[in-house]
Parts: C-alpha cells; structure tokens; sequence
C-alpha cells in the first residue's frame, strides 16, 4: 500500500518544487518583468478564463484545428487509396511526396499569409496542408499491407473493385490511418497556434503574439499554459478515440510501421 | 527424501570423470528447503514450497516438471537473480546472494538472450571483457568456445542472421568462453527442431566430458532429461516442491540411437513420466 | 522499370510545366519560376550564404546536437532513478502538450533576440521528443537481456553502455527524428519571431515587402534543407541501426 503511493506522492514533490523554483526565481527579478510570479501568473490566468475574448479564441483554434483535421482526413485518405491502389500513381507521386514528407507547414507559411492574408482560410490552409501528407503516407501503407490473400478470396465471391475497396482494403488500412490521425491531431493543434503566432490568424497564437509583443508576460505564460493543457487534451481524446474505434483491431497498437 | 541421495553411490560411468570435490560432505550447489512466494498478504502467491536437493561436482542433473510448475523461477533464485522467500541455495556451502562468478546461465529464449546488436564473437566477448584477459587469451577462449559448438565460421554473424539452433548455440558458446564451473541452462532445447535438438543434447554431454562442468539443466523434455541426466530431480506442481529424485543408470558414452533404444532407457523414462503423470 | 520512369519523369514534367505556366506570369503571388532561380541563386549561394544560410544551419545543429546529448542523459537519468522518474512524470507529460513553437515568445522575453536565444529555444524544444523516447526505450529493454547482464556480471558501467544504450537505440532514434523536425520547426520560427537574420527572417521579410520572388526563392531553399537534413539523418541512422534494420528486414520477410 505504502509503496504504491509513493510515486504520487514524488509527482506531487516534483510539481511543487517545480512551482517553488518558479515562484522564487521570479521574485528574486533575475530576468526582470520577462519572469513573472507564478501566482501572478495564475491569477491573470484567471481573469482571462473570464473573457469572452479568451473563449472566442480557443473556440477559434480548436475549430480551426479539428475542421482542417476532418478535411486532411478526407483527402488523405481517398488521396491515401489512390496513390496505394496504382503502382504507377505511386511511382509518379513518389518524388513529390518523399520530398514534401520532412517539409514542414512553416515553410509555406510565407506563400499562405500572403495569398491568403492573416485570415482564418490560411490557418486552415497551413493545417491542411500539414496533416495531409502523414495521413497520405499511411493510407499508402495500410493499402499495401492488406494480406493479399484476403483480397483474392473477397475476389473470388465475385466483389467488384468498388466493393472490395470498400469492404477490404479500407478496413484493413484502418489501423494504418487511426495511428496517421493520432499523430495528426496533436499536430494539427501546434500548426493552428504558429499559424496564429507567426501569420496572424485568429486564435490562441494570435493571442500569444499579441501579449508578446505588448510585454504582458503574465498573459503570455498564462496563455501557453492553456496550450499545454489544450495539447494534453488532444493527445488523450485522440488516443482514447483510436482505440474505441479500432477495438476491434487486437494488432492496432502495433501498427506504426514508422 | 532427497537428502539421502548426496550419498549415493557413484555411477561406474561417472568413474572416469576427474572429480573437483571439495569434501565428501559439501555438495557442488546445495539446494536446502527452497521457498518462493510472490506478493505478501491476501495476494500472495506461493510458486515454490519446499525444495531441497543436491547436484555433486561434475554432475549433470535435469529438473523436469510439468509445464508452469516453477522452474523458471527456481533458475532465477539459483542465479542469484532474485532473492528465496526462505531456505538457501549455495555453492560449495555459499549462500547464493547474488550471481555467483563460478556460474553461467544459458536462457530458454536465444533470441531474447543474444545482442543482436553485436555480432556472433562480440557476444562471446562481452561477458569477459571485465575480466582484463589478455587479447591472446580472450581470442583464444572465443575461438575455442566457437570451435566446441561448431559455429567457428559464423563468428562475425550477427546472431538474426543465424537459424534458431545456431543462436542456441551462440548462447552457449557465450557461456563455454565465460568458463564456469557450474553451467545453469533453462529449457535451452525448446524452441529448435528435432534434429537440432538431438545435435544439441549430444554438445551438451560433450561440453560435460570436455571442460568437466557441473550442469544443470531445466527440461519438460522426460527423454530429454533421462538422455541427458546422471540424475533427474522430478518436480510437483503448484507449488512445486520435489517428487523423487530419481537416478539414471546408463551406460556412458551415450548416443542417441543406441542409448535411446536400451530398455533401461525406456524403463527410466516411464518411472520419470509416471511421477509427473500421478496426480499429487 | 517502367515505374522508374515514371517516378523519375513525373517530377521532371512537373518542373518544367511550372516553367512554361509561370513563364510570362504578371500574377503577383506567382512569378515565373526563372526569376525565382535567378534570386535564389543572388540571394543564398552569395549575398547572404553567410550571414544567413550559414548561421540558420549553425544555429540548427548546434541546437540540435545540445537537445540529443542532454535528451540522451536526462532520459537515462529519468529511467534508471525512479524517483527522478516520479518527480519529472507529470512536468514533462505537461511540457510535451505545448506546442514547440509558442515557448519561442518566453524566450525571447527571457534571453532577448539573439542567436543565443534561438539556440536555446531549438535545444529547449527539441529536447522532449529524444528524452521521452529515450525514456520509453529503455523501460522496454527486454528483463531478459538485462538477465543475462547480471548473470555476466558485467559491470553498472557496461549495463548502461553496453546493453541499455544500444538496446534502446532504435527508439533513442525515432525521438531524435521528431526532435530534428521540431529544431528546424524552431529554427525557423524564432528567426521569423524575433530577428532580423537567416533564412527564416529573409524569407517572412521578402513577403512583408512584397518581394514574391525573394520570398519564393526562401521557401525553395527552406524545403530543400529539410529534405537534404532528413536524408543526412536517415543516412546516420542506417549506419548506426544497421542491426536492427538488417534484424527487422529478416523478422518481416520469415
């Protein structure tokens, strides 16, 4: 009994201290205003959970996030199928896409701010184009990975290409495209914030660049809080979704060939 | 019951084997009212009673038992890789506390028991390189250990490369360059196939006969154990504690054709099997 | 073959269809693909190789190298002293939620806009991906391979670097992958946030001044150090993970 609650106990330590260092390094001004208090910080926090401007923003990001998610999703995966069902597709997509792969959204963001402007289009543009590609590259695999042997019986009871997509391939590929979406979403939420940060669109980031650039720092700490907690969130309800979804799935835990 | 067998008689076969005994008394490793029990309280879960027995210099001895019976973790407590709940398990009267460096250890899983990250003869090495051997010396014992289990070829494999009796006997050779006085190997044969199996055993009495080790080895294997043993300690499951000790009067050299065929082989293995079949 | 072909056409035909399409462009946004190369080889291979290129990718690698080696060590240290292990579970469970890039701001409030303060974001940010995966990699270092240390006797010293550190190997790397990404991600982001140097600075700058073709030529090059930085690791990766590679390819084709 003792024993078990021991780590609990070192977590809570571990945070305090955390806390403490905190606090006393930022009374003792070492890096001026720049290093606020950490009560200052978590009553600002608190004010700025009680403005409609702060709810706005996070509604802002995580719609922005979860809308360019549902449609890199869409488009991934039928991109996903295409590319994975041909061979010569997928030679003449492989340069293309080997080279964009370790390309991130940050690159284009320039391209997108100024094509798009400081909108909510180009954040979603940017989520887009950033969730895409992991979500393509899966779907290749997951295709390629059906056991062939299943294709062929399905054949043989005289399934049609459509039916055989549809019944066998994409259900086989599942596992491939829910590791592809729980890698995506949490990312999806960090290219939403640069995308505020960095281009102006509307949400969190933008708040963040905002208390930055006005020298609210106990805004700014606040604020990146709220990420981590907003970034947690996203990793656990995707996680959690991944496996109601793929319960069926006993290998899905397994499936991250990358 | 077992206690009485430490006096023994020697078998005629055995006669011919150079004895390193340090007194008539003190067994080579001493196994004393052996208990383990994982969990305390209401969890608790009790894997090994109440064993006791004794394995002399120079001995092969197999332990066989029916699958789960615990003898994994009797291995483990010999090693000095967990500690007994009570009793003792000592070498030449020496409470094993920790791994004791007259002992090496060959596991059931080769693949789980090998570096795959070093080849073939860097496995061998990488046990004595705290020994401070001298390269002479170091090359000398790897390419004698890989001589004795016919793998001198394969030595800068990496064990994936190799079949799985291969890496079996990578794992031994490991040990064979170790050179320990007792060779503790759990299941070694369970996971190749038959004809490897076969080869595997007869290396088995051939390290015996060459290096005069004192062996132990964990089988669920009955003609395995009978093949292999000077004696077979038969345990009963659950919590497992010591059936019989049963002695296995074979002619030496063994072979696995002629040996197999011999009625004593038949009559000691149906003694073994029928111990293990009654119900405790 | 006919695949290869077609892999090695498609992109070519690519290419030269944005030459001809982009050829006479007055679209603002779009310039002809000519006049980006022309600047492209103006701005990075001469005007500002140094000043820029060369200190965006300094600033990268050393950042870099500072995550992996402190990643590497915290990560051991976390595993093998559980209540280390205790104390930093929830700290960095928190500071893996926040996305990389909004630390940038605290250190340009904390440090300032120097090429100090990006270095320290990159290495900062990029840490958690290689000492989570460092961390995870050696818990699942097989009990039996540990078993057989112990029965070897090998010494503290040669179980951690002997048999933990390689066994754990593969996952140190596919942490250092994502850590490499993050770094560039940061990289590129501080230079945009707070500076008036490297690419990322030159490339924001040209599309705030409306230097399209400048800006372009910025993305071009920025995308191709991130592809050539992941095939170099990928390199060092199949050198290093040869074993495990080699031991996979043969698990997969049995």
């Amino acid at each position: 009994m003792k024993a078990s609650v021991r780590p609990y106990a070192f977590s809570v330590v571990g945070v305090a201290c955390a806390l403490a260092i905190w606090q006393v390094l930022a009374e003792a001004k070492i890096a001026g205003n720049a290093l606020p208090p950490a009560t200052t910080v978590f009553s600002t926090l608190a004010t700025i959970l009680g403005t409609g401007t702060f709810w706005s923003s996070l509604g802002a990001t995580i719609g922005i996030a979860l809308l360019a998610l549902a449609l890199a999703a869409v488009a991934g995966v039928a991109i996903g199928l295409l590319v994975g069902s041909f061979e010569s597709v997928k030679y003449a997509t492989l340069a293309v896409l080997e080279f964009l792969k370790p390309v991130p959204p940050i690159v284009i963001l320039p391209l997108a701010v100024l094509v798009l402007g400081p909108t909510a289009e180009m954040s979603l543009f940017l989520v887009v184009f950033g969730c895409l590609l992991p979500i393509v590259m899966q779907t290749v695999d997951g295709v390629q990975g059906t056991d062939p042997v299943a294709r062929d019986t399905a054949r043989s009871y005289g399934m049609g290409e459509g039916e055989i997509l549809a019944r066998v391939v994409l259900p086989s590929a599942m596992p491939y495209i829910g590791t592809a979406m729980r890698v995506a979403a949490p990312a999806a939420l960090v290219v939403t914030v640069v995308a505020g940060l960095l281009g102006g669109g509307p949400g969190l980031g933008q708040n963040i660049y905002q208390a930055q650039a006005a020298g609210d720092y106990a805004s700014l700490y606040g604020l990146v809080i709220v990420l981590g907690v907003l970034g947690l969130l996203f990793q656990g309800v995707t996680r959690l979704a991944e496996r109601r979804v793929l319960h069926w799935h006993e290998s899905y835990r397994e499936a991250v060939p990358r | 019951m077992s206690n009485s067998l430490s006096t023994r008689n020697r078998k005629s076969t055995m006669a011919q084997q150079p004895k390193t005994r340090l007194s008539a008394s003190t067994p080579r490793l001493d196994v004393a009212h052996l208990a383990k029990t994982y969990g305390s309280g209401g969890k608790a879960r009790t894997v090994i009673e109440d064993l006791t027995f004794t394995v002399d210099a120079g001995e092969v001895v197999c332990i066989v038992g029916p699958s789960g019976v615990g003898k994994t973790t009797l291995l483990k407590c010999l090693a000095g890789l967990q500690p007994a709940t009570s009793g003792r398990a000592a070498i030449d009267g020496r409470t094993i506390s920790g791994p004791p460096p007259e002992m090496a250890l060959v596991f059931q899983d080769y693949n789980r028991s090998l570096m795959p990250w070093l080849t073939v003869r860097k496995n061998l090495v990488l046990p004595l390189r705290h020994l401070k051997l001298s390269a002479a010396e170091l090359r000398e014992r790897c390419d004698g250990a890989l001589a004795a289990v016919g793998l001198s070829h394969a030595d800068n494999q990496y064990p994936w490369q190799l079949s799985g009796g291969m890496q079996q006997r990578v794992a031994i050779a490991r040990a064979l360059a170790y050179r320990p006085e007792i060779l503790i190997m759990d299941e070694p044969f369970a996971s190749v196939d038959a004809q490897t199996r076969f080869d595997l055993e007869d290396l088995c009495l051939k390290i015996r006969r060459d290096f005069n080790m004192t062996i132990l080895v964990v089988t669920h294997d009955i003609d395995e154990a009978v093949y292999l043993a000077d004696r077979v300690v038969v345990l009963g499951s659950r919590p497992a504690r010591v059936l019989k000790v049963v002695d296995v009067d074979l002619p030496g050299p063994r072979d696995q054709i002629t040996t197999r065929s011999l009625p004593e082989f038949a009559r000691q293995r149906t003694e073994v099997l029928s111990l293990i079949k009654r119900p405790a | 073959m006919r695949n290869w072909v077609i892999g090695i056409a498609a992109p070519v035909l690519l290419l030269v269809a944005w030459w001809f399409l982009s050829a006479n462009s007055t679209d603002p946004f779009f310039p002809p693909l000519e006049t980006i190369i022309v600047r492209f080889r103006e701005l990075w291979l001469f005007e500002h190789f140094q000043s820029d290129v060369l200190l965006s990718l300094g600033n990268l690698f050393l950042g870099f190298a500072i995550a992996a080696i402190a990643g590497i060590a915290l990560g051991f240290a976390t595993a093998l002293v559980a209540p280390v292990r205790w104390m930093m579970d929830p700290l960095i469970h928190f500071l893996r939620g926040i996305p990389p890039v909004a630390l940038v701001p605290i250190f340009i409030s904390l440090i300032g806009f120097g090429t100090q303060m990006r270095v320290t974001s990159i290495a900062l940010a990029a840490l958690f991906p290689t000492m989570i995966a460092t961390v995870d990699g050696i818990r699942s270092v097989s009990s039996d391979l540990m078993d057989v240390a112990k029965v070897y006797r090998l010494t503290r010293k040669e179980r951690v670097l002997d048999v933990l550190l390689p066994a754990a190997t593969p996952q140190i790397f596919s942490g250092l992958q994502v850590s490499l990404q993050v770094a560039f991600i940061v990289m590129i982001a501080s230079e945009m946030l707070g500076s008036s140097q490297g690419i990322g600075a030159m490339t924001l700058l040209a599309q705030q001044s409306f230097m399209t073709a400048d800006m372009w030529a910025g993305i071009l090059l920025l995308g191709v150090i991130g592809f050539l930085v992941n095939i170099l690791f990928s390199l060092l990766r199949r050198k290093v993970l040869s074993w495990y590679i080699g031991s996979r390819r043969l698990a997969r084709a049995s």
